[in-house]
This record gives structure tokens, C-alpha cells and sequence, in this order.
């Protein structure tokens, strides 16, 4: 089981090792897309790693709606609890 | 080059229209004849979609040879003999709606990432299914799906720019290629495209054929270098060799008309 404080530093730590974005601008409210300028083949290759930090597998469907850094943590959240289950 | 209509203009006119014909029955052809009948021979799924290959790739190259007898087209492959290695991701400029036939014909055994709504046209699908070609959407299953092509020793065609070239637009490469190139490419080799005068271009319909008999000029560049790549996280690793790609063609290539 994964805390939301454990899936956001793997959000964070892969941030940082992916895209050098900057540890102090990954704020909950930060845009993926506009803030760090992330594209499609960005959130794959963001979306690998997750997968490979949790274990499971990311299907991008349930990535449809993320926009900052928080959606991201609670769609994590919301499949590892369902997937669990 | 002179506007006025030369080479048989009428003769290439009513051959472009012959050639569509031509393409779309081979396509029923092979999927509703030829497909089904090598399916009931033994072997398992990996075999059958070897032959599906061989079959596609000799329907290419007739079609080709075929209409260059016709006298529609004329074309010099150069260095084809290079493609067709393990693991090898081949990539292309895209000037004209047949590049992708010329590449088959050329490649044994190629895997090719084609427009996913190949899967929904009746003259197509058949063909795309039997020879397990890679739909290019989803961006997320396409990536997958090629890369695991690669690293299982396929020959994998891709273009760069998605669809044919705007002639005399920029040139943008999106980053799918090169993205899957630093996944799972044992080697890159670059194809180099021109086609004088333009035809089939995405700018254009069908039926406005050039004045002149187009040429395919066609050539199989140095490989362009991966293997420095590893190691550097992919989103890196992928822009840098989409710079890379970009800037081959740029030199090879400067103009997209």
C-alpha cells in the first residue's frame, strides 16, 4: 500500500531525475503541461517510471484528466487502492 | 522545370487512375483470396505473419515495377540492400503517398508503424492485420508495441513526420521515432526521399499529376548514431536524437518542395 505522501516523492524524485525540473517549483498545483512543459511522449516515458517505482502497470486512460502534479498523485492513489482491492 | 504537359500527360493521367484501381484490388486480393487461403497452411501465428510479409512485400514491388513499365513513374533505389537488418528502425522523409510501398517492397520483413485508420478502410485492413503492422494511435501502445518489434530482431519502418510533408512548409519530426530509436534500436538508418516533380503530396489531390513523369530518387543514408544515447534518461536521450534526425535531413535534404 502506498501513502499519498509516498506517491507524491515518487512523483517528485521522477520529476527531477526525468526532466531536471527544479525540486522547489513541484507544488501540488503545478501544470505538468504548461509549468513543466511535458508532452505526450513525456507523460509516457514519466508513466514508465511510475509504473516500474509502484509495480503495476499505468494504463494512460486513467491519465486522461491529470493536469498538475496533485491529479497526478490521486489518480496513482485511486488505481494502486482499486488494484489492491 | 517547363508547366507544359509532357511524358504522355493523358497516358500518366488515365495510369494514376489505373494505379489507385490497381492498388485497391490487390489490397481485396490479397485479404479476401490470398490471406485466408495462407492461413490454412501450417504453422503457427509467427509463420503466418512472415508470409503475410513476403506476399506484401512482392505486391509492392510488382505494383512498382509495373507502373514504371506503364511508364506513371520512374525511380532509383539506392543502398536498399542495407535494409532489412535485426533490430534495425528505419526512418523516412515522407514527400508522397507511396514512399511507404517503395520501403516495403525494398525491406524483407518489414513491421511498419501505419496510420491507424488503415485498420478501418476495406482495401487496407486485411493486409494491415495479417502482416501485423503497428497502428500509430494511441501515441502510449504505438511506442510499446515498436519497441518490442525492435528488440524481438524486426526491421521496423517509421515516419517521423506522421503524414506526408506541406512541399515548402518546414520540416517537424515528432518525437515517437526517436523515442522508440532510444528504447529498443539496435541501429537507426535514415532513408532519404525526393520525388521531381511532386506527386501524391498531401498538398494535392490525386488527379492534379505532375506535368512531367515524376522520378523517386530514393537512398539509404549512414546510420545515425544511438548507442551514445544510453544511459541518459529518454526524455533527454529522445530530443537530443530527434535534433540529431532533424539536422540530417536538414543537410541531406534542405528543401521540402
Amino acid at each position: 500500500m502506498h501513502t499519498k505522501d509516498e506517491l507524491l516523492s515518487h512523483v517528485r524524485e521522477s520529476l527531477i531525475e526525468l526532466f531536471e525540473i527544479d525540486p522547489e517549483r513541484i507544488t501540488l498545483e503545478a501544470r505538468l503541461d504548461r509549468d513543466f512543459e511535458l508532452d505526450s511522449i513525456d507523460a509516457i516515458d514519466l508513466m514508465e517510471r511510475l509504473r516500474r517505482l509502484t509495480g503495476r502497470k499505468v494504463p494512460a486512460e486513467s491519465f486522461r484528466s491529470v493536469r498538475t502534479v496533485g491529479d497526478l498523485v490521486d489518480a496513482l492513489h485511486r488505481l494502486l487502492e482499486t488494484s489492491t482491492a | 522545370v517547363s508547366l507544359a504537359r509532357q511524358d504522355a500527360y493523358y497516358w500518366r493521367f488515365a495510369g494514376t487512375a489505373f494505379s489507385f484501381t490497381l492498388f485497391g484490388l490487390f489490397g481485396l486480393l490479397l485479404g479476401i483470396v490470398v490471406l485466408p487461403g495462407l492461413a490454412l497452411l501450417p504453422g503457427g501465428g509467427g509463420a503466418r505473419c512472415r508470409r503475410a510479409r513476403t506476399i506484401v512485400r512482392r505486391c509492392f514491388r510488382a505494383f512498382i515495377e509495373i507502373t514504371r513499365s506503364l511508364g506513371f513513374q520512374s525511380y532509383r533505389f539506392e543502398g536498399a540492400a542495407r535494409l532489412g537488418q535485426p533490430g534495425q528502425l528505419v526512418v523516412a522523409n515522407h514527400p508522397s503517398l507511396i514512399d511507404v510501398v517503395f520501403l516495403i517492397a525494398f525491406t524483407p520483413q518489414a513491421n511498419c508503424v501505419v496510420k491507424a485508420a488503415m485498420w478501418r478502410n476495406p482495401f487496407t485492413r486485411w493486409v494491415a492485420t495479417a502482416a501485423r503492422y503497428i497502428p500509430n494511435a494511441p501515441t502510449d501502445r504505438m511506442i510499446e508495441l515498436a519497441a518490442a518489434a525492435l528488440a524481438a530482431g524486426e526491421t521496423l519502418i517509421v515516419f517521423p513526420e506522421g503524414t506526408r510533408t506541406r512541399p515548402g512548409e518546414p520540416r517537424v519530426f515528432h518525437r515517437g521515432a526517436a523515442s522508440i530509436a532510444v528504447r529498443a534500436a539496435a541501429r537507426l538508418t535514415p532513408v532519404l526521399i525526393q520525388v521531381s516533380p511532386t506527386t501524391l503530396t498531401k498538398a494535392e489531390p490525386w488527379y492534379r499529376i505532375p506535368p512531367q513523369r515524376p522520378h523517386f530518387a530514393l537512398r539509404v543514408g549512414e546510420d545515425v548514431a544511438v548507442a551514445d544515447l544510453a544511459g541518459i534518461p529518454p526524455p533527454r536521450a529522445s530530443r537530443e536524437l530527434n535534433s540529431r534526425l532533424l539536422a540530417y535531413y536538414a543537410a541531406q535534404l534542405p528543401s521540402t518542395d
